[in-house]
């Protein structure tokens, strides 16, 4: 008795609580949106920098984005240069971590707490905006002149919701992904370089059963990867995407689940594991531990991208483990449905940022942040900083050309400061200067064009039911614990239980409505 | 005769049981200890697996504490570990000492009132706001005061104040003596133990510290120790997103695992001789 | 003078609720010195524990940030996230497993902390005490990643240690990380092996509370080392251990979040997906906070409920919590 006697006392004292708080905030989150939220904000900002507004003084910019291996500000080159250049005082942080970084920036955005410039998805883009906390760049995109010029009206589409634009899209990246094959090992089992899906089953079954290190030990795997992501130029050699990928074939647009090839496709792919030529743990493969895997000479062909490959660190590591390993980066082997190597999202964008609402009432600020983003984005200002360092100092530019000194290693965190992206291959060239052979070839590949990054999900389908879904049942048809027969039945479940049909009309109306499928 | 046969039998299952249980946990502690003296290289080359490294670097550690914000964050750590620690155990003491009465009117409520918070939590943006509003953003505070007493180890001071005797408290109080006298003078040293568990749960709990410091903290300077090893070991969760993205070796991780809790290890031998079977309590009353 | 006004205002009222209230600040005077004490601890609470509390709400609301948690409009229907959560083709699946973990761990790893401090209470070797104490503490400070690694190297399909060894004994190796039948076992494994020895810290504090004149009289009268355990030990820490598995019932829902998320993958998700990771993909990633705040409440709810359940049960044995 005594018992519900405190528990009534217990709830009642909560209720009376709560009745007494949700009042309290109430308040503060109005404020929050009718007035300008950074008047909460700003003044401790202010105060903590004495020199503040006061007149054409340094103002203090607060970004945060994902990201790692930040030096502290008095080791920070780029930093020290962009405030000396802009009269700023700019302070990022980065997160590691991209989900303590989504929760960071929620808290802080539901708190009024904003920060001056910072990273969102797609999905935050679209939520923000939605709820009025982003700022429309739409009116301001003449002083954000050299910033558009510098990512392109393709990148500027990326950061538009609903005709407005929200945000700054990174300039666009180009693909680095590719298979790799152990040369020694094929030489060794006198086998060609794989340039059919059939010659690159054949060389992963013998680098399995044929013992190509030589160990006497059934110890080697043919082929690995991360995840179904390994299989990406065998779908491509069918003409189809990865599971659940949109693309315009014949004109048309087509998701890969519907692409009659994809039976094809799976079939292909089922015979391969059963086989025995994958690695038994590729769907587990987290992080790089298919790397890993091909680093320590378990397996002999390896989906990845070439800095994974390529860096020194790593080709050091491949010497150590064995001196006579040879990775050799080959093209997309052919099949019925051509040669791709595998898909390429030419909707995703590497990274978006934005500005808060809030600041519309402070343009003093505003002013300095379209400073920074134009400053590097501009090839006669700080783009040059951002990308390699300080001139003379940490690169030494010959002709047209920049090279990286031996002191580049202090300013190796610039991409951080990249707010805007980098013209990549120029880019990448020269700081990855012996890497270039292997980042034009990847460039080179042919690859399926998917549309994924222009299309949002509707209300009513939830992806993570759905991408379970899809990856549980074809880890089922390729493991043949699931008869390839029964992909249509697979499919009507999606549409029926998960709501697949949903995605499906409202990614094609989507897609349309920017002019894909004809 | 027979007696000291059985004890000996006894003996030996303890012993090894015991055995097992520390070879159980000293094998793959061994195997982080190798990883992070032995260049990676070499690790890769053996399969990845190392028990007694051949080849011995501690070019890992140097890195980390020369070239890494780990210096800083560990004086960040200390700090908080300490202030946050003698705070945690003065609020939880004052607390699970009355409450430890049973004859405390509105005990229960008191009680039920600890334990519902065990259950629901607000959730963080409701928190965060709170933070905020007390001005402790940006300060270490924000990473002490949130969770100045752990409804957990209230109830487990409590169940133990509970199991001290009642003529103690009887004799004190004719004594004439006042309750935080007693508590001070008489349960507080009768508690070591405990004071010493829950201490080390506090102390522990401050030192892994990095979840508030994510929320509160966005100046660098005051970033601790966890958060820049978690950065560490979270690079090799992500997906490749930049060409320059250094991903930390193996051989890196597992330095900065050692480097951050052996300081937390090397505590813990020195608190054992406290655990001793009923010492103190036997001292008093006999 | 308050009560002289009580009085005049209503002269009828009944002697016996004054005494009552009369009493209960007799009570309150006498007990004011705990009331001073508990203070801080109450503000404390109240501040950072009860007044964030209001944030339940947005389990029945369509959270905005914009408008904030008071200002955000409310759901159609209230329930409309709880039947989101409902309705998912894999509530059913989601729910057994939460519950499958979360059941084994309790069982299986409630005894074995209890053995170990027992064990250690006993060892009369004080060095091995010491060590083994100090070895067992250790693996608490390595978090699932780190784990996940050295599983990794012990149980890989492929180059595991003990897959070689099965290889080698002409055996077929064993798919332990992605096959539905070994996954649990890994999960309860590891976390028994993480949590051993700093599982036995409390009750071997509890039982540096036990009177050793207990033992005393116990050899005096020939008992054996076991009886000695059985009657005197175990009572001994008998309300610990009832106060942490009660506690450890309240989050039955909770089947290890961090853990899972980083061990699990796809070929193991109908053993291992677990509410946490569910929400996890579904609402966090999504901004969905109103999903996870409703599925949140819901593991409360039934929280509270097992927590107050088997208080009741407790008390028969006389050991309640409150």
């Amino acid at each position: 008795m005594r018992k519900v006697y405190s528990l009534i006392l217990t709830v009642t004292m909560l209720g009376a609580m709560l009745a007494g708080c949700s009042g309290g905030s109430g308040n503060g989150n109005n404020t929050g949106g009718n007035t300008p939220p950074s008047d909460a904000s700003q003044p401790s900002n202010d105060a903590a920098e004495p020199t503040g507004e006061a007149s054409g003084k340094s103002i203090k910019l607060e970004v945060i984005e994902t990201g790692n291996n930040l030096p502290s500000p008095d080791k920070d080159m780029i930093k020290q240069e962009l405030d000396k250049a802009l009269n700023i005082d700019l302070n990022l942080t980065v997160y590691p971590s991209g989900d303590d970084y989504k929760n960071q920036l929620n808290v802080r955005m539901a708190s009024g707490n904003f920060p001056d410039l910072f990273m969102v998805d797609r999905q935050q883009l679209i939520q923000f905006s939605k709820q009025g906390l982003l700022l429309d760049l739409t009116p301001y995109l003449d002083k954000l002149q050299k910033t558009v010029d510098f990512i392109g009206e393709d990148s500027v589409k990326k950061g538009t919701v609903d005709g407005k634009v929200f945000a700054v899209s990174k300039s666009p990246q180009i693909p680095y992904n590719t298979y790799w094959i152990r040369k020694d090992w094929l030489d060794k089992l006198q086998l060609a370089v794989p340039t059919t899906i059939e010659e690159l089953a054949k060389a992963a079954e013998a680098f399995t059963k044929q013992d190509p290190d030589g160990n006497g030990k059934p110890d080697t795997i043919g082929l690995t990867g991360g995840k179904l992501g390994a299989f990406g130029p065998v779908f491509g050699a069918f003409g189809v995407g990865g599971p659940g990928t949109f693309y315009e074939k014949d004109g048309a647009i087509v998701n890969s689940l519907y692409d009659p090839a994809m039976k094809d496709a799976l079939t292909f792919i089922q015979q391969m594991v059963a086989a025995g030529s994958v690695d038994p743990e590729l769907l587990a493969n987290s992080g790089l531990q298919h790397q890993e895997k091909a680093i320590k000479g378990q397996a002999g062909i390896v989906y990845l991208d070439w800095p994974n490959m390529t860096k020194e660190q790593f080709v050091e590591q491949i010497k150590t483990v064995n001196p006579n390993a040879e990775w050799l980066q080959i093209a997309a082997p052919a099949g019925p449905g051509g040669q791709f190597d595998g898909t390429w999202d030419i909707g995703a964008s590497p990274g978006r940022f934005a500005i808060p609402k809030a600041l519309e009432k402070d343009p003093e600020k505003l002013q300095r942040i379209f400073d920074l983003l134009n400053y590097i984005s501009d090839p006669a200002g700080g783009s040059m900083l951002v990308q390699f360092g300080v001139k003379d100092t940490h690169y030494t530019l010959e002709g047209d050309v920049p090279k990286m000194t031996d002191k580049a290693g202090e300013v190796g965190h610039s991409w951080l400061y990249q707010f805007t992206g980098r013209p990549e291959m120029e880019y990448l060239q020269a700081k990855f200067a012996l890497q270039s052979k292997e980042i034009q070839f990847s460039n080179d590949q042919p690859r399926i064009e998917t549309l994924g990054g222009f299309i949002d999900n509707p209300e009513g389908y939830n992806p993570a039911d759905g991408d379970r879904y899809i990856e549980e049942e074809f880890a089922k048809f390729i493991y043949n614990k699931r008869p390839i027969a029964e992909y249509d039945d697979f499919v009507k479940t999606l549409e029926s239980s998960m709501n697949y049909k949903a995605l499906m009309d409202s990614a094609t109306e989507q897609l349309k409505a920017l002019g894909f499928g004809g | 005769m027979v007696r000291s046969w059985d004890d000996k039998i006894f003996n030996t299952i303890v012993y090894v049981i015991l055995g097992l249980c520390g070879l159980a946990a000293i094998l793959p502690i061994l195997y982080v200890v190798s990883v992070s003296i032995t260049p990676f290289g070499e690790v890769l080359r053996n399969g990845g697996f190392i028990l007694f490294p051949r080849e011995i670097t501690f070019s890992a550690y140097r890195t980390l504490l020369t070239e890494s914000n780990i210096p800083s964050a560990f004086r960040v750590t200390v700090l908080i570990t300490v202030i946050g620690t003698a705070v945690n155990i003065v609020l939880t003491g004052l607390m699970a000492y009355p409450l430890s009465r049973k004859n405390l009117p509105g005990r229960n409520v008191f009680l039920l009132m600890i334990v519902f918070t065990l259950l629901f939590s607000g959730g963080l943006i409701p928190t965060y706001l709170v933070v905020k509003s007390l001005g402790l953003l940006d300060s270490i505070w924000a990473m002490i005061l949130p969770n100045a007493i752990w409804s957990f180890n209230v109830l487990i001071m409590k169940s133990f104040f509970e199991g001290l005797p009642e003529e103690l408290f009887e004799s004190a109080r004719m004594d004439g003596a006042k309750e935080f006298r007693i508590l001070l003078q008489i349960v507080a040293p009768l508690s070591i133990p405990v004071l010493l568990t829950v201490g080390l749960f506090y102390l522990v709990g401050h030192w892994n510290e990095f979840f508030q410091a994510i929320f509160y903290v966005t100046d660098r300077t005051l970033f601790p120790l966890q958060v820049v090893v978690r950065e560490i070991l979270m690079q090799s969760q992500q997906p490749l997103e930049n060409a320059e993205n250094m991903m930390p070796t193996q051989t890196m991780q597992m330095a900065s695992v050692m480097i951050a809790s052996l300081p937390v290890i090397i505590v813990y031998p020195f608190l054992q001789k406290h655990f001793t079977k009923g010492m103190l309590l036997g001292s008093i009353k006999g | 003078m308050r009560t002289g006004q009580l009085e005049t205002n209503a002269p009828r009222m009944q002697p016996a609720s004054q005494t009552k209230l009369q009493s209960a600040l007799k009570a309150f005077w006498r007990f004011r010195a705990f009331y001073v004490m508990l203070l801080p601890g109450v503000i404390y609470f109240i501040v950072f524990r009860y007044f964030p509390m209001y944030g339940v709400i947005i389990a029945f609301k369509d959270f905005s940030i914009m408008d904030g948690i008071t200002g955000s409009a409310w759901a159609d229907p209230w329930f409309k996230h709880f039947q989101a959560f409902y309705e998912s083709p894999y509530f059913s699946q989601l729910l057994t497993n939460t519950l499958l973990i979360s059941c084994y761990k309790l069982i299986w790893g409630t005894f074995p902390p209890i053995i170990v401090a027992i064990l250690l209470n006993e060892c009369r070797i004080r060095w091995l005490k010491s060590i083994v104490q100090t070895l067992t503490y250790m693996p608490h400070f390595l978090s699932w990643v780190i784990i996940f690694g050295i599983l990794l190297t012990l149980f890989s399909q492929n180059g595991g240690l003990v897959n070689r060894w099965i290889v080698e004994m002409g055996g077929e190796s064993i798919p332990f990380l992605t096959s539905t039948e070994y996954f649990r076992s890994i999960l309860v494994g590891s976390e028994i092996w993480q949590n051993l020895g700093w599982g036995a810290i409390i009750y071997l504090a509890a039982m540096a509370g036990i009177d050793p004149t207990l033992y005393e009289a116990a050899k005096v009268d020939g008992a054996s080392r076991m009886r000695m355990i059985w009657h005197i030990t175990l009572p001994g820490i008998r309300s610990i251990i009832v106060l942490l598995f009660v506690l450890k019932l309240g989050h039955l829902l909770d089947a290890g979040f961090d853990q899972i998320y980083i061990l699990y993958n796809i070929q193991v998700y109908p053993v291992a997906d677990i509410l946490d990771t569910w929400v996890y993909r579904t609402g966090l990633q999504q901004l969905n906070f109103s999903l996870a705040s409703a599925v949140g409440l819901f593991k409360s709810v039934i929280g509270l409920i097992l927590v107050l359940g088997a208080n009741r049960v407790a008390k028969k044995w006389g050991e309640s919590i409150w």
